[in-house]
């Protein structure tokens, strides 16, 4: 039976090829879609997951009561740790993986630092070696399988010697162990460890505790919730960090809601991937994750709807067989296997097309989006499961509730030529009013995410940023920034290409280094609270930076007091004082512990991203605050001159630190590279369920128009014009998209406040914008629709009405 | 008057060709009533289609009312056909969605009659056909005579010089096809041609000549006094 069913199944679909078409295609693109989608939010999700009992591995933190936070620790911290946290199982540092030379080959290879507790902390099975020895020694080396291959080939790499050669060592290791592979989703990505005491800084730091170069992980006992173990850290703190709290008791420095100044914090794990602003930053964020799901949900959604709606619509041309079937004795039962067994049919083609594509669009994928999605995930049970029940779900109802439709037609009606069609004229339009508000709601999303987009791309910031670059100074030479910034004047003081130099502590936007600061400042000043960006510059800063003065004059060598006690403030730092003529007026902050003239006064500028709202500034040249990026105005036609003049200089004055210069203007568009990402993912999105809805528009549309031959036939004979009958095909199905509009627009609305609510910098939603996805949907959907109606109404109404 | 000179058409299908009327030469003087008989699948539809505007013949010369049309353009020929041409078929062809008020108003609508001179050549019509009461009604709830006259109201709302009728007694039952048959008598009677197509003698006998085809050819023609 299921066999007789299959085949009739095969041969309906071939001879409906357009529908069987548009059916397939529009759900394999879906399925294609929803897969990379959903594997992605999955991939997000799965991050670091793979550990055993990763709710009980935490990375350490400091929090200081004014807010700030750091996962950068000193070298003493770890072993302290070891011995005195008695709640953790174990303790190990990670630093940043750091880019070697490795083997006679020279191959480059990420090495990363970490105690011998990384074993026990984290999950990283050994294939060889034994993981409580394998990082005992200060020259052992544990490498992953892919390194041991490049290395060693089919040789077992355990005790073979290995030279690793590179900016920071050359140093002999004897292999050890061999990892597995280090799964995608993990946060740390590295192809061999060694021990943190092989750095050559290690001996002069290792007892420093304000250097801070790398995290700490801790694996907690079981049992042990993180907020005791942080209870119990503090007498920890209150011991090693004793020095840094006195001077923030000093400074005046509010203790937070338990009375800390400095406490050390743990972290989940898993929350790393998702942490946007907290400790360190460079997340992703979770609404991005939960707003791809449901993008591939809208996706299936749709393409759904589609199978319904056209099978529905068939249902009607199909009464008639539906007819004849049951006078020839079929039974309900048996025609809703049939009609379900073609659904299946359709289905199973369209999923394996669906997998298919979604195989072969990853690298485009991944490509686009900055992701590192692999197919291990597809092949996943978990996935194998949940696509099964998805399919099934999927079939059963889109495949089942149009064959139960049309199981159920009465035979004498049908054969009388009197089915109107089931009831489904009006499910089939709500249907229809559901894909085009998905349409318009994401429509209306891309056009309001682009023009948030330009907005903080295009809104001037205060300076000048074309033309300027920044160079971050920090380096492991012994060269200090105010050093290195001197170096560069006097070099390129007979440059023609450079128009001025200066330098600061905080970059503007987000350079290559990846790294930012901020110092702020707040007391009472004549009973008026005032809180201030202490911002550290240099001389030409506002030369520089092309700014203005508005009163006073600028930073000048000429005055040795300038680098002491001098400094400018913003217009809105002027209104907060309450000074109407702020020159010369004396401030001393508490956190200061010195009196500062105000010399100078100059218009409000952001100094950081536009999520967030600009403050008050206060710029000066306290030197005892280290600068750390140089800023180098050119000439327009001298930009790449003076970035490869730079280059060279760079490398003679600190030869071990990376050149990472780059153009402010870049810097600070990558401020909103997030967002960039997302406009990207709405743009597609939306141009896929357009397409999608409009498969399934311009399919109904067709089938309708079929039903209506007739009727298109009467009305030519009676007179009626090619334009009217275009009219009255049209109309109905732009009801249905206008409503659709009506609906998705408050929608719309809501979730583009709430995301904007993300800048303290936003556009207004205005209204012409819904206007103008209303009108695109209706222009794309008449474009659909149109060319049915006027093929129906250019057709020869002999045709249509000698049928009967 | 209208005249047909050799008429052929040809229906080309993917697998044959046929050839549905294969040089047809005929003259119908105004005022005339004319049935058509013939067995079936001999032509009778098609020919009548071509007469009605409806669609072109392959070869040969149409002259409706003077105007040469066998070459028109489907815009041109609706064009002419507006106003001057009623239809009645065999399955009424009414439209489902409209009412029997609405179904009548329809040609009126595409002639762009104004409102009042509409509602009232509607409400005549109705009335002649004695349909008036039902005039709310949707086609489904009517009977099958019922139907047809809707559908003659149709045609003659217009007030057109021609009206051509296929079969339009074969769906109804006999008491119901004379009345029809009445009908189109009397409008014939007041001056309107009507070219008919029908398989039954006895409507047959309400014309003034019958043409006999066979085969896409005319065989016989008897005329009536
Ligand atoms: N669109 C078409 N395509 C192909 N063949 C057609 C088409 N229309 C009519 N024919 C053929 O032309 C011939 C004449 O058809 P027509 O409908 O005029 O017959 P008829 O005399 O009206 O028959 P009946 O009395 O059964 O209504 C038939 O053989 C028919 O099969
Ligand atoms: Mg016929």
């Amino acid at each position: 039976m299921i066999r007789n069913y299959l085949k009739i199944a095969f041969r309906t679909l071939w001879k409906h090829k357009t529908h069987t078409g548009i059916n397939v295609v529009g759900l394999a693109v879906a399925f294609a879609t929803a897969t990379l989608l959903f594997l992605t939010s999955w991939f997000e999700w799965s991050y670091d997951r793979f550990h055993t009992d990763v709710d009980r591995i935490y990375r350490v933190y400091l929090q200081e009561s004014t807010g700030d936070v750091t996962s950068i620790m000193p070298y003493p911290l770890s072993p302290a740790l070891q011995a005195e946290m008695a709640d953790a199982e174990s303790v190990t540092r990670m630093m940043w993986s750091q880019t070697e030379f490795v083997g006679e080959k020279h191959v480059a290879k990420d090495i990363r630092f970490a105690d011998p507790g990384v074993f026990r902390t984290f999950t990283f099975p050994l294939l060889a070696g034994d993981p409580n020895t394998a990082l005992k020694d200060l020259s052992s080396i544990v490498i992953t399988e892919d390194m041991a291959r490049d290395l060693f080939g089919d040789q077992n790499p355990i005790g073979k010697p290995l030279r690793t050669d590179g900016l920071n060592m050359g140093r002999d290791f004897i292999v050890t162990g061999v990892l597995a592979n280090i799964p995608t989703n993990s946060t740390f990505r590295f192809d061999a460890l060694v021990r943190p005491e092989t750095r050559v800084d290690y001996q002069a730091n290792k007892a420093e505790w304000g250097n801070r170069n790398h995290e700490v992980f801790v694996r907690l006992k079981p049992g042990v919730d993180a907020q005791t173990a942080e209870k119990r850290l503090r007498s920890f703190t209150k011991k090693y960090w004793q020095s840094e709290i006195a001077e923030a008791k000093q400074r005046g420095q509010k203790p937070d809601a338990q009375g800390e100044y400095i406490s050390l914090r743990l972290q989940p794990l898993t929350d790393i991937r998702f942490d946007t602003k907290g400790v360190m930053g460079g997340g992703v964020s979770r609404t991005y994750v939960y707003a791809l799901a449901l993008i591939g949900l809208f996706i299936l959604l749709i393409a759904g709807i589609n199978y319904v709606n056209l099978s529905l619509a068939r249902s009607v041309t199909r009464a008639r067989e539906v007819g004849v079937r049951k006078s020839l004795g079929a039974q309900s039962g048996q025609l809703l296997g049939q009609f379900w067994a073609e659904s299946l049919v359709i289905c199973l083609i369209a999923l394996l097309a669906g997998v298919g594509l979604a195989v072969g669009l990853r690298p485009y994928y991944n490509q686009l989006f900055g992701t590192r999605l692999s197919f291990d995930l597809l092949t996943h049970p978990i996935t194998v499961g949940c696509i099964l029940v998805a399919f099934l779900f999927i079939t059963l109802l889109t495949g089942g509730y149009p064959a139960w439709i049309m199981a159920r037609f009465e035979a004498v009606t049908v054969l009388k030529g009197k089915v109107k069609g089931p009831k489904s004229g009006g499910l089939r339009s709500i249907l229809i009013v559901a894909q085009f508000a998905l349409a318009s709601l994401l429509i209306i999303c891309t056009l309001l995410i682009g023009q948030q987009l330009r907005y903080l791309r295009e809104r001037p910031l205060g300076f000048s940023e074309e033309q300027v670059i920044s160079l971050p100074l920090r380096n492991r030479d012994n060269l200090t920034g105010a050093r290195a910034l001197q170096q560069l004047r006097d070099r390129l003081r007979n440059n023609p290409d450079v128009v001025s130099i200066s330098g600061t502590a905080t970059n503007l936007g987000s350079g290559l280094d990846g790294s930012t600061s901020r110092s702020m400042s707040g007391w009472t000043y004549k009973n008026r609270e005032v809180e201030t960006d202490w911002l550290r510059v240099d001389f030409d800063y506002l030369k520089t930076l092309g700014m203005s003065l508005k009163a006073g004059r600028d930073f000048n060598p000429a005055f040795s007091t300038d680098t002491v006690s001098a400094v400018i403030i913003t217009q809105s730092m002027a209104k907060q004082l309450g000074e109407k003529d702020p020159v010369g007026v004396v401030i001393q902050p508490d956190t200061a512990d010195r009196k500062y003239e105000i010399i100078g006064v100059i218009p409000d500028f952001n100094l950081f991203s536009l999520h967030q709202k600009a403050k008050p500034i206060t710029l000066h040249l306290d030197s005892r605050n280290e600068v750390s990026y140089a800023l180098i105005r050119t000439t327009p036609q001298g930009m790449v001159r003076t970035m490869d003049a730079l280059k060279s200089l760079w490398k003679e004055m600190a030869p071990s630190a990376p050149f990472q210069a780059s153009f402010v203007n870049e810097n600070t568009n990558r401020w909103y590279d997030k967002e960039e990402r997302f406009s990207t993912i709405f743009r597609i999105a939306a141009g896929l369920t357009i397409l999608l809805s409009c498969m399934g528009l311009f399919a109904v549309a067709l089938l309708t128009i079929e039903q209506r031959t007739k009727e298109i036939g009467v009305r030519k004979v009676l007179g009626a014009s090619v334009t009217s009958i275009v009219a009255l095909l049209s109309k109905d199905f732009l009801k249905l998209v206008v409503i659709a509009i009506v609906i998705a627009s408050p929608l719309a609305w809501y979730a583009m406040n709430q995301w904007l609510q993300d800048f303290a910098y936003k556009i207004d939603i205005e209204w012409w914008v819904f206007g103008l996805a209303g009108l695109l949907a209706v222009g794309i959907a008449l474009l659909t629709v149109s060319v049915q109606s006027i093929k129906a109404a250019l057709m020869n109404p002999v045709r249509s009405l000698r049928s009967d | 008057m209208i005249q047909t000179i050799n008429l052929q058409k040809l229906f080309a299908t993917e697998e044959v060709e046929t050839t549905a009327l294969n040089g047809i030469s005929m003259d119908v003087k105004d005022g005339e009533f004319v049935a058509i008989m013939g067995p079936s699948g001999c032509g009778k539809s098609t020919l009548l289609n071509i007469l009605g505007l409806l669609d072109n013949p392959t070869d040969g010369e149409y002259n409706f009312y003077g105007t040469a049309v066998a070459r028109m353009t489907e815009r041109q020929r609706a064009q002419l056909r507006k106003g001057s041409i009623g239809f009645v078929f065999q399955s009424f062809n009414l439209i489902d969605e409209l009412t029997v008020y609405e179904n009548v108003e329809l040609p009126l609508l595409y002639l762009k009659t104004p409102a009042d001179e509409r509602k009232q050549r509607v409400e005549a019509a109705l009335e002649r056909m004695a349909i008036m009461h039902r005039r709310n009604h949707f086609p489904q709830q009517l009977s099958g005579g019922q139907q047809q006259r809707t559908a003659i109201a149709r045609a003659v709302v217009a007030k057109p010089k021609l009206i051509l009728a296929d079969e339009p007694t074969g769906n109804l039952d006999s008491k119901n096809g004379e009345e029809v048959m009445k009908l189109l008598g009397e409008l014939n009677d007041e001056g309107t041609t009507i070219i008919m197509v029908t398989h039954s003698p006895y409507d047959a006998g309400f014309a003034h000549r019958i043409v006999n085809l066979f085969d896409g050819k005319v065989v016989t023609e008897n005329f009536h006094v």
